[in-house]
């Protein structure tokens, strides 16, 4: 018997193996970028998982539509209560803006702001960490591409879109991801450094150095749109811990608590157009 | 022989389109069950021991590039580690009694304890830095898929058992 037919099993390992380990090795060097199989198996199974999710979200909402109708009522007003209060907001930081701008400025600014919006759903959670990545339900036929900032439902930001992006799914990596950085200011202190996630529930501000002052626990952090991926301004999280940094005696270790939170990223926004600039 | 060939790929395709939409469904009641339950790993075991090594090592292969597509990791660290877990459940399974439930358990409970102890050998090794164990949760993840690949197996015996009870 051929030492094939003997053995063939032995044969078929090694030679995944072997497979496996040059995938690797040709994808490390390449960093971000995402090789042509991956693409393509997300490109294949991503519907799937759309699908799948898509129907036990349709039978969810055929149930609350149609059976479960106690506290749809309650819940009808609560969001008139909402609107009612965002449309005196938005009267009243219109009327603020005008001191500034011309009506037609505002109204330019305010309906390019709309148009640079995309709504997407997640419909799933990275596979190994779910704080490294999820997906969505918009892809490249609806205008998204790479490195578009997302946000949470209440304007808060979640991460950035990255490849693969299939036809109508994509990946967004979150914030919390190790390989996320995100440049922000503090609200109150004017500190400034790079947001950077730690894989878990909580991130790190690092080069913040040791010499500078101010900051305090439950200050705001805000983009800067320094990185020129993110807008300045958008919400990102708060600082939860100052403390020396042994390791490291020019810095100061701070670590930060995210804004956003899984049960608020059920819908996001992709900001898929700069609001008065190029994309 | 190509019929056999072309039912085991059919077979495989189902198993990895069951093992993503099982994932996906987990990840929509809460994210961080994903690190307790890997859907991927189950099907493996649970297809392995019925089918040999050879559809072991194929499946674990094809799963584990799956689960990689859905991450932001190296592409292709899972896809090693399941092949090897395919294909060494398929092979032990061929040549010891793992008929019983118990047993059964024990041999994936055994082999998923060293998949993730070997993914996260390799994660540390291609990223130089030390893998996130979620506060030692992801050590729960071969409990949870030895329990599931037995328990799935049990429940097809008694299924198999009652459709050939006489009467």
């Amino acid at each position: 018997m051929p030492l094939w037919d003997k053995r063939r099993h032995v044969w078929l390992l090694a030679g995944l193996l072997v497979f496996h380990v040059l995938l690797i090795s040709v994808q490390v060097p390449r960093g971000a970028k995402r090789s042509l199989l991956e693409r393509a198996f997300f490109f294949v199974l991503s519907p799937v998982q759309r699908a799948a999710v898509g129907t036990v979200r349709g039978l969810g909402d055929a149930w609350r539509g149609h059976i479960a109708l106690r506290g749809v009522r309650r819940q009808n007003e609560e969001l008139r209560r909402e609107v009612f209060f965002l449309r005196q907001e938005s009267v009243f930081l219109r009327e603020r803006l005008a001191r500034f701008r011309s009506e037609r400025e505002v109204e330019g600014l305010l309906t390019a702001f709309k148009d640079s919006l995309l709504l997407a759903r997640v419909i799933g959670v990275d596979s190994a960490n779910p704080y490294r990545s999820i997906v969505i339900d918009k892809g490249r036929l609806d205008g998204l591409a790479a490195d578009m900032p997302v946000c949470d439902r209440l304007g808060r930001l979640v991460g950035r879109t990255v490849e693969p992006i299939s036809l109508k799914e994509s990946k967004v990596q979150l914030v919390t991801d190790k390989d996320s950085s995100v440049s922000v200011v503090s609200a109150v202190a004017g500190l400034t450094g790079s947001m950077t996630g730690r894989s878990e529930e909580t991130c790190d501000l690092r080069y913040v150095l040791a010499s500078s002052t101010g900051g305090e626990e439950g200050e705001e952090l805000l983009t800067t749109g320094f990185d020129r991926i993110y807008p300045p301004g958008l919400p990102v999280g708060r600082i939860s811990k100052l403390e020396k940094d042994e390791t490291s005696p020019l810095f100061r270790k701070i670590s930060v608590q995210p804004h956003f939170r899984f049960n608020t990223i059920d819908v996001v926004a992709v900001i898929a157009r700069r609001p008065g600039g190029s994309g | 022989m190509r019929e056999t060939i072309f039912r085991d790929g059919f077979r495989a395709a189902l198993a990895v389109l069951t093992a993503v939409l099982v994932y996906s469904l987990a990840g929509q009641v809460g994210p961080e069950l994903i690190v307790v339950f890997n859907a991927f790993s189950v099907i493996v075991l649970y297809f392995a021991v019925q089918r040999g090594e050879i559809f072991g090592a194929i499946l674990g292969s094809v799963c584990g590039l799956a689960q990689d597509a859905f991450s932001l990791g190296v592409f292709g660290v899972s896809g090693l580690t399941k092949t090897l877990l395919g294909y060494f459940a398929g092979f032990v399974a061929k040549r010891v009694d793992v008929s019983t439930v118990p047993r059964h358990g024990g041999l994936a409970l055994a082999l998923s304890f060293i998949e993730v102890v070997l993914g996260m050998g390799l994660a540390a090794l291609v990223r130089q830095e030390p893998v996130n164990v979620h506060g030692g949760a992801l050590f729960l993840q071969p409990v949870v898929t030895s329990v599931l690949a037995s328990g799935a197996y049990a429940l097809e015996r008694r299924l198999m058992a009652r459709r050939t009870e006489p009467g």
